[in-house]
């Protein structure tokens, strides 16, 4: 996901709130003859905004999913307008995530504690982020050792659930361990309030036009569409 | 005032009979550094848990004495407010990762710390420049030494006037070895109390002021640390002579390994004889480790070839290659999973005696009945090397056999290795940045660097490198 987020991204809360406008007021207009020129717009608008790298990643997806569904609602209903309500739904789904999926987590983290959220959320959620990618290393670090002990094959099925499970267990309370030890070492307390935010997060003119674009397009296509 | 002061200390962890520590008298004082040393479970780290406070507020047990940090008792003190006097580096720095970036790491500490941005700005630099690592670097990207790197520049980012490092050197080579110690060296000149809790002594002995050993739960201070350091930190002689077989046991052709676009292997060259003993090293992040995954046949190259001549009809690296090529990795609780340590050595093995006279040469058998995630770091390394040797492989290969192994345990470990390779003429290949066993288990020396082999030879090959990088 890293891959697709922008260089300069928008303000992070304002990503994740224009997600979940697009995506209420897409399916709204979904019904609408002109709908899709509004999340048409908003896709536009992403791309020049620095989102270029997702706006062009959720084409193929947007597309094969429009695709099965078209198909299947023109299928049942021989309705064309019913249809391309269906391809409307699919299309504010997508250009909803766009947002989401051109910041980085913790760019959102860091704008959360910039607003002081508490800090109990922003560890949990730094920690959230980075568990699965931690997950899937473990797990491919795990299923190697256990080919190299001769226990990777699924045809022994209880020496597999040892060889995987005891060590995967073992290794993640390890870290869990380690790494609340660690934390707490290097000074986090929950509910501490003197601490500070090396790098803030600010609202930026950039981010202001972008709002003032945003909302004015939404409303416009609110009124008129 | 010293910084840390113990009196009469002792420790008896929970559901323990004897004592940790009995009877300790400690003191670090400002402007020095002081190394922690002692054998494997000795309660090297025990001790600094007390001091950080780590025990008994996480970590439950009886603790009696007195324990006093910038001349104050810790009493009644949260781990949390100790801490921000104390500059902790845990072991396992992979596990204490949290941020995505290189410079949100480092600055995390000094944020809880309530430092102003601009102090935290030049904190981070600092840090970074004394630990050369790029702050806007991708935490995950990094190889095991650089997140060391990465942890110790975090914690001195903080600032304390204390800090205490629990084997810092385990995954650095020669030079972060060096560059870390010289940076220490330099905090404690200009007036911060250091303890360093390390093994590997020839690295951190020239910088130390004063040294401490703990045995059998007593602490105390070395007097002649020089000769202290060559009783336990020689290099190991090698009793073995060069043992060949006929030909190659493995033969790379301008091997290649890419993830995305990052190139690890840049295109190596390497004939591993058979029955031959093949030490890889290099320096943190060059692609040792890739190339035994490699090797073992764990991974595929991304372009060139990767010939092997121990079983020519295996066309998969299935059950039946691992029994043939023993791997033995780095962290050993990703290859231990049986319930006792006796069924663990006994697994895939193909002669049950064998495995058995196995055990008792590396003095395991009273160790059966245990569970063998519940053993020491050291002891579990011993069942793993043990339990892979069972399986009477033509190949072993070992990934950094040595990491938290006491010069004791290293001695022991090397020359059972050595005594099975001399009575089956197995191809040895290790991989290793540490110099005490680096002529022990070598007859050809391969150098890797940025991705290729810079230099192949004997073992005077590995002695001038190691010797380089570390004097």
């Amino acid at each position: 996901m890293e891959r697709l987020s922008a260089k300069r991204a928008l303000y992070p809360l304002m990503s994740v709130f224009t997600g979940i406008v697009v995506l209420v007021v897409g399916l709204i207009l979904a019904k609408r003859e002109y709908g899709m020129i509004y999340l048409g717009g908003v896709w536009l608008l992403l791309l020049l905004f620095g989102y270029y790298k997702a706006c062009l990643a959720v084409i193929p997806f947007a597309a094969v999913t429009a695709g099965i569904f078209c198909a299947v609602t023109y299928a049942l209903s021989r309705d064309v307008q019913s249809t391309l309500s269906a391809a409307a739904r699919i299309l504010a789904v997508c250009v909803a995530v766009i947002a989401g999926m051109g910041i980085r987590p913790s760019a959102l983290i860091s704008n959360l504690s910039t607003l002081r959220a508490p800090r109990s959320i922003t560890l949990g959620m730094m920690i959230a982020v980075g568990f699965f990618p931690l997950l899937m290393r473990e797990t491919k670090q795990i299923r190697e050792a256990m080919r190299t002990r001769g226990a990777g094959s699924m045809l022994r099925p209880t020496v597999f659930y040892r060889a995987f499970l005891l060590p995967l267990v073992i290794r993640l309370v390890n870290i869990s361990d380690t790494l609340s030890l660690s934390v707490e070492t290097r000074g986090f307390l929950i509910g501490d309030k003197n601490y500070t935010v090396y790098k803030k997060t600010v609202f930026g003119i950039k981010d202001g036009v972008f709002a003032v674009i945003f909302t004015l397009g939404t409303v416009l296509a609110v009124i008129f569409l | 005032m010293s910084a840390v002061k113990l009196k009469n200390v002792r420790f008896t962890y929970e559901g323990q009979k004897s004592a940790a520590l009995d009877g300790v008298d400690f003191t670090l004082e400002y402007g020095e550094l002081a190394l922690l040393s002692g054998v494997s479970g000795s309660g090297k780290s025990t001790l600094m848990n007390i001091i950080c406070g780590i025990i008994p507020q996480v970590v439950k047990g009886r603790l009696d004495g007195e324990v006093y940090v910038d001349g104050k008792s810790v009493k009644g003190e949260t781990m949390n407010s100790i801490c921000r006097k104390v500059g902790v580096v845990l072991q396992n720095s992979d596990a204490q990762i949290i941020q995505d970036r290189v410079e949100a790491e480092i600055a995390f500490g000094a944020e809880n710390l309530g430092m102003p941005p601009e102090r935290i700005k030049e904190s981070v630099d600092n840090a970074c420049e004394r630990m050369q690592l790029d702050k806007n670097a991708f935490t995950r990207t990094l190889s095991g030494g650089q997140k060391q790197r990465l942890i110790a520049a975090a914690v001195l980012a903080m600032r304390q006037k204390i800090l205490i490092l629990d084997e810092p050197l385990a995954n650095l080579d020669a030079k972060g070895a060096r560059m870390l110690m010289e940076s220490l060296s330099r905090l404690a000149e200009c007036g911060y109390a250091v303890m360093v809790i390390e093994h590997r002594l020839d690295a951190v002995m020239h910088y130390a002021d004063r040294v401490w050993h703990l045995e059998n739960a007593q602490l105390y201070t070395v007097k002649d640390k020089y000769a202290y350091l060559s009783s336990r930190a020689l290099n190991l002689k090698d009793s073995v002579g060069k043992i060949l077989g006929q030909g190659n046991a493995f033969s790379l052709e301008n091997v290649k390994y890419a993830v995305r676009k990052k190139e690890i292997l840049r295109g190596i060259d390497l004939d591993i004889p058979m029955g031959g003993r093949t030490l890889i090293t290099g320096e943190n992040g060059c692609g040792k480790t890739t190339l035994t995954r490699i090797i073992a046949r764990l991974v595929k190259p991304t372009s060139g070839e990767m010939r092997q001549y121990i079983s020519p009809k295996s066309k998969r690296a299935n059950a039946r290659w691992f029994a043939d090529v023993g791997v033995v990795y780095q962290n050993p609780d990703y290859q231990l999973f049986m319930p006792t340590v006796k069924s663990e050595v006994l697994f895939g093995a193909r002669d049950k005696n064998y495995a058995l006279e196995l055990a008792e040469r590396f003095c395991v058998t009273h160790l059966f009945d245990r569970h063998p995630h519940s053993l020491s770091e050291g002891q579990k390394r011993l069942v793993g090397v043990c339990a892979v040797l069972a399986t009477r492989p033509k190949v072993l290969l070992l990934d950094e056999p040595t990491v938290g192994q006491d010069y004791g345990g290293l001695e022991r470990m090397v020359g059972i290795i050595n005594g099975i390779h001399v009575q089956t003429g197995n191809t040895l290949i290790t991989v290793t940045h540490d110099k005490r066993c680096a002529d022990a288990l070598c007859d050809t020396a391969a150098i890797v660097s940025d991705g290729v082999i810079s230099d192949i030879g004997g073992k005077e090959k590995a002695r001038v490198f190691m010797d380089r990088n570390i004097s």
